[in-house]
């Protein structure tokens, strides 16, 4: 909408700390990265941190907004990423969360990180500790050990048994698919190959790839 | 002479299957963007149900610390009750219904301006600012109006979207076949005054 000027969305992230304003020391960074990387190994949960410089007069809500539906932060289907924009030279800060942990970290909590952890320490010019103290508070409300509402809310779905129709429906499917496999190899195999390649779950070994969740706007921001 | 009959009624069947295939993927084409809207506007009703939600509490919470600003108040309750009798309702079509879908529009940017106006009058009030309840209130309320404005955004996305297919040439006939079902869908337009910030008066 107004995405015509300021500074334009960049291209998804590669890792789960992006620092291009240098506010961080190296070390740190490196660290915060390696968690959040961890994390999502662990939990499957993005979490993502990414600071820049300015946006180029956009309000950072819009502009963040527009960057986690580019990156598709967050599992398909779940919707539980969540980001945290910095903007060293505007002096902002937005927590992006996506529908799926609304639940876990809603408008208040985020706003709290921000005003009662960030804000006094990046008033110090303490840019390493006021991230690490966000990052530190968000994945334990995320995860619920904060003692506070929704411990354990959507684990990564587990498959319960099938059925004795859900087996014979395999089973056709099995057959089907063998039957395909003599009449139209390449079509077969093909299709094979979409199948296993659609499902890339635990994918992203590399770097940060988002998964294609999605947010609509809840979160907080604030100022320093 | 068989010959001559079978090869006009071939040609002839050939288009009518050609011309049907068209009309099914046109108007399959047709229903999905619907859909796709239909869905981002119960999304759009979702977060004003949650404003609509946030305002008793608000309205308790600065009574209390600002007890003779009664006219904000009223103003405030009564844009709130406006709200939801204009509700469209779950899954109801915004398209079908242009008055409705503007008297919604215009209900909800009534309770928007009623609400900046009592964040206003609580500029007077800093002790009331300063409690955690009233902070965290008024975050909700900013963060439920971004979300309000990100919905609104993307269901006019998805409305554009099916208004150009429906409006394109080939497609148009289809549509217009339909009736009202698969009429051009409104947008959300900015609120009238909604550039400039209500003025402090004291």
């Amino acid at each position: 909408m107004q995405a015509q000027s300021g500074t334009p969305i960049p291209a998804p992230p590669q890792r789960w700390l992006t620092d291009a304003a240098g506010m961080l020391s190296p070390q740190v960074a490196e660290q915060l990265d390696a968690r959040l990387q961890a994390y999502e190994q662990s939990s499957g949960r993005q979490v993502v941190v990414y600071i820049d410089k300015t946006t180029g007069g956009i309000p950072i809500e819009d502009w963040g907004v527009k960057a986690f539906e580019s990156w598709r932060v967050g599992r398909k289907g779940l919707d539980d990423g969540l980001v945290m924009f910095v903007m060293a030279e505007d002096h902002r800060v937005r927590i992006e969360v996506g529908y799926g942990l609304e639940g876990q970290v809603p408008d208040a909590v985020a706003s709290r990180i921000i005003n009662d952890e960030m804000v006094p320490r990046l008033q110090q010019g303490d840019s390493d500790g006021a991230v690490a103290a966000a990052v530190d508070r968000l994945l334990a409300v995320i995860s619920g050990d904060s003692g506070a509402t929704g411990g354990g809310q959507v684990p990564p779905p587990a498959s319960p048994p099938l059925t004795w129709f859900q087996k014979i429906l395999v089973g056709m499917a099995i057959l089907g698919f063998l039957i395909l496999l003599i009449t139209n190899p390449s079509l077969a195999l093909y299709l094979l190959f979409t199948i296993l390649s659609g499902g890339r779950g635990g994918g992203g070994r590399g770097g940060f790839s988002g998964g294609g969740g999605r947010s609509g706007g809840g979160g907080a921001s604030g100022s320093w | 002479m068989k010959k001559f009959l079978l090869g006009p009624v071939g040609i002839l069947i050939g288009l009518v299957v050609v011309l049907g295939l068209w009309v099914m993927s046109a108007y399959n084409g047709l229903v999905s963007l619907d859909q796709k809207a239909l869905s981002q506007w119960a999304q759009v009703e979702n977060v004003y149900q949650r404003r609509a939600d946030l305002v008793p509490n608000l309205v308790e919470t600065v009574k209390g610390a600002a007890a003779f600003e009664k006219d904000t108040f009223t103003a405030v309750t009564e844009a709130r009750a406006k709200v939801g009798q204009v509700s469209l309702g779950g899954g109801a079509n915004p398209a079908a219904n242009p008055e409705a879908f503007a008297k919604f529009q215009q209900a909800q940017d009534g309770l928007s301006s009623a609400l900046s106006r009592l964040l206003v009058v609580v500029e007077k009030y800093p002790e009331l600012k300063a409690t955690q309840n009233f902070r965290d209130l008024q975050v909700q309320l900013e963060s439920t109006e971004n979300r309000i404005t990100v919905e609104r955004m993307r269901f006019n996305e998805a409305a554009q979207a099916f208004n150009t297919k429906r409006m394109r040439f080939p497609t148009v006939i289809i549509a217009n076949f339909l009736g009202t079902r698969y009429q051009e869908k409104a947008y959300f337009k900015a609120q009238a005054g909604a550039e400039t910030a209500p003025k402090v008066q004291f």
